[in-house]
């Protein structure tokens, strides 16, 4: 591993990873300390019952039906963006650890083929996603309402992306890897394979190692804490 | 702007910040979805009544002052200073919220847009930029609980006019409306003026219950202005009252903010659990029809109904079924609007807003999508149980010609009630048929 892939691909994806769990850490002990107001915000009716009020949060946070009927396109949109990301990170996934149920149902060969489509569709889907995001924020009134961290986020998300896809559509470095390199990382000794090392996306990966690491480096300190917090003012709609 | 105010604004905002406006503060992601929630951004496609654009003034002010991460590039955020303009750009955004909360149902977290809001018109009362007329009207209303024994009088001379005429209505000499009364089991909570007073009287003779009225009224302009203090002392007379007496229940009105008020707000804001139970008269009547206990005769009601759920009975105080099935009971067509309940737009005079003549054009204009809302049901009469909904539905009415009448439950309820009561209603004249 050259020094700066040795920088980027590996001193700084712990440094994210720390910053990333202290900053959480931080952000949720900054909640904590507060105490709650006593008033009670619900918006009626409330549910039944405890369990119907987590059902209902939870409902809400992952899927909030109701946009459904206001902004019908935001609200697909939305889906497709979310579930794009949930599906590339779970795709990552497998570069820690080989599904190895799947493979043992698919074969080696159709869980090549399942990741192949998977991320490639994933990867068009989160883009055409974020570039709706995007477009749709530099439009009035959303582009009243929005501040820098809005544009910054969707482009770095974009940015990130496009590197995920540069690597899959024109990468030629077999799945074992990329494996190779994250279990590098895992054992605190990160090196890249020499297949990889001497590959021509080997920029391409660093970059989107990069991006990815500012990303989660990001994460803690704007609104992409609505990730955790929605399960909690979903709540306190029922309160 | 002088260093020491801003420092006493900040402070404000800073005492403020409870967990869960922290949540709203730090999680919205400007999506704006709440754009079509509003009543107010939707006819008059203004940005400054967006909702997520109202929460964010005071975002990016708490963004420059709290928060190391912000702090350090509050640029990301737009972060503000507070000065002068900001003031004046909040003043806006704030004090023509009706406080519906409608956007609170539709966004995708659940912010609660007013809670951003009261921290506002806290900072914008501490600047000494609140609306006059509505700290006026509550310093009044404060008044007159600290020097009831001097109004007690007047209140009982008027009461015996208001008594007569409720002898002739149920034409019975020995109905009465009693004051002060020891150990009755309902206070009821009347609005300024008869007309809340009467129908209530009625159907409480009828029913035969032991009830006594209180000398306060219900509305709570502390409430609009957002002082809490002012509220406070203003809902706590009812409480003092109520305790006074002994009594079992306080029943309101029919008004929205006041119910809200009472029944969601006053024990928090006084830590206090009340030794009486709080409902509407909406609950209370309801039972009343449903047990039989008052009579009443669905022919008396001509024409057809539709029923506007007023956003602080309904949405913010979870009371959707109990006139519903009133007016079930006493009229043979009864519509409902679209959307309706939860998702009920607001009439557009709530928050202070009726209060406020400046804003009239302003309610008027906001309010075409109540107005279109109650064209489509094609109905006749409009029943809403809040005083501030009927005003301004009275002002719809006329702005865009919908030719309905419209009423309390109360109005339409006591019409119902057979031929030994006359019609009653001097708010709105109903035909009876």
């Amino acid at each position: 591993m050259d020094w700066f892939s040795y920088l980027v691909a590996g001193v700084m994806v712990y440094v994210a990873v720390v910053v990333f769990v202290l900053g959480m850490a931080y952000r949720f002990y900054q909640w904590a300390k507060v105490p709650k107001t006593s008033v009670r915000l619900a918006v009626f009716p409330k549910p039944a019952n405890r369990a119907a009020k987590w059902f209902v949060a939870v409902k809400n946070a992952l899927i909030f039906p109701q946009v459904i009927e206001v902004d019908p396109k935001m609200w697909l949109f939305s889906m497709l963006f979310h579930l794009g990301l949930l599906g590339a990170f779970v795709g990552h996934l497998r570069l820690l650890h080989e599904f190895t149920p799947l493979v043992g149902a698919l074969g080696s060969e159709g869980m090549e083929r399942l990741s192949f489509w998977g991320g490639s569709t994933m990867g068009i889907v989160l883009s055409v996603a974020v570039v709706y995001l995007l477009v749709r924020r530099m439009k009035s009134p959303y582009k009243d309402v929005s501040v820098p961290e809005d544009y910054i986020l969707l482009l770095l998300i974009l940015a990130v992306v496009t590197m995920g896809n540069h690597l899959r559509f024109f990468g030629d470095v077999p799945t074992a890897d990329y494996r190779a390199y994250l279990q590098s990382l895992l054992a605190f000794k990160p090196a890249f394979p020499a297949a990889l090392a001497a590959s021509s996306i080997k920029s391409a990966l660093v970059l989107h190692v990069f991006l990815a690491n500012l990303l989660l480096i990001y994460f803690p300190f704007g609104k992409l804490v609505h990730v955790v917090g929605t399960f909690a003012t979903n709540l306190v709609r029922s309160d | 702007m002088d260093e020491k105010l801003r420092g006493k604004l900040v402070d404000v905002l800073g005492k403020r910040l409870n967990r869960q406006l922290l949540y709203y503060l730090d999680i919205c992601a400007r999506c704006s979805i709440c754009k079509d929630a509003c009543h107010q951004y939707t006819t008059t496609k203004d940005v400054q009544y967006l909702p997520a654009h109202r929460a964010e003034l005071l975002r990016r002010v708490y963004k420059t002052y709290f928060g190391w991460a912000s702090k350090l590039v509050p640029a990301l955020y737009e972060g503000k200073q507070i000065d002068d303009d900001f003031l004046d750009e909040l003043y806006k955004a704030t004090y023509s919220c009706t406080g519906c909360r409608r956007c609170m149902v539709y966004c995708p977290y659940g912010i609660d847009t007013t809670q951003i809001l009261a921290v506002a018109k806290e900072i914008l009362l501490a600047a000494g930029k609140g609306p006059e007329l509505l700290a006026m009207l509550a310093d009044v209303a404060i008044e007159k609980g600290e020097n009831i024994d001097l109004f007690k009088e007047a209140i009982i001379a008027t009461l015996q006019e208001t008594e007569k005429e409720l002898q002739e209505k149920v034409g019975d000499p020995k109905a009465s409306i009693p004051i002060d009364k020891e150990g009755a089991d309902i206070l009821y909570v009347a609005l300024a003026g008869t007309h809340t007073i009467i129908p209530a009287a009625i159907v409480f003779h009828l029913a035969g219950v032991d009830w006594t009225l209180s000398m306060f009224e219900a509305a709570n302009y502390g409430y609009f202005l957002g002082d809490v203090a002012k509220a406070k002392a203003i809902a706590q007379r009812i409480v003092d009252e109520a305790k006074r007496l002994h009594v079992k229940g306080v029943v309101l009105a029919e008004c929205g903010h006041a119910y809200r008020v009472m029944k969601v707000l006053q024990e928090v804001w006084a830590q206090e659990k009340y030794p009486f139970e709080v409902s509407s008269i909406l609950q209370v009547v309801a039972r009343y029809v449903e047990e039989g206990r008052i009579k009443v005769d669905p022919s008396r009601i001509q024409g057809s109904v539709t029923y506007h759920d007023p956003c602080q009975i309904g949405r913010n105080g979870g009371i959707f079924e109990e006139p519903r099935n009133v007016l079930r009971h006493i009229c043979s067509d009864f519509r409902e609007m679209t959307p309706n309940r939860e998702r009920n737009w607001c009439c557009g005079g709530g928050g202070g807003l009726v209060a406020q003549p400046d804003l009239e054009e302003f309610r008027m204009r906001t309010g075409e999508r109540k107005a279109h809302q109650i064209r489509q049901t094609e109905a006749e009469i409009v029943v809403s149980p809040c005083e501030n909904c009927r005003l301004q539905i009275e002002g719809l009415n006329e702005r865009y010609g919908l030719g309905v009448r419209v009423s309390s439950l109360m109005d339409v309820l006591v019409q119902a009630l057979g031929p030994v009561v006359t019609p009653v209603s001097d708010l709105v004249p109903v035909e009876v048929g």
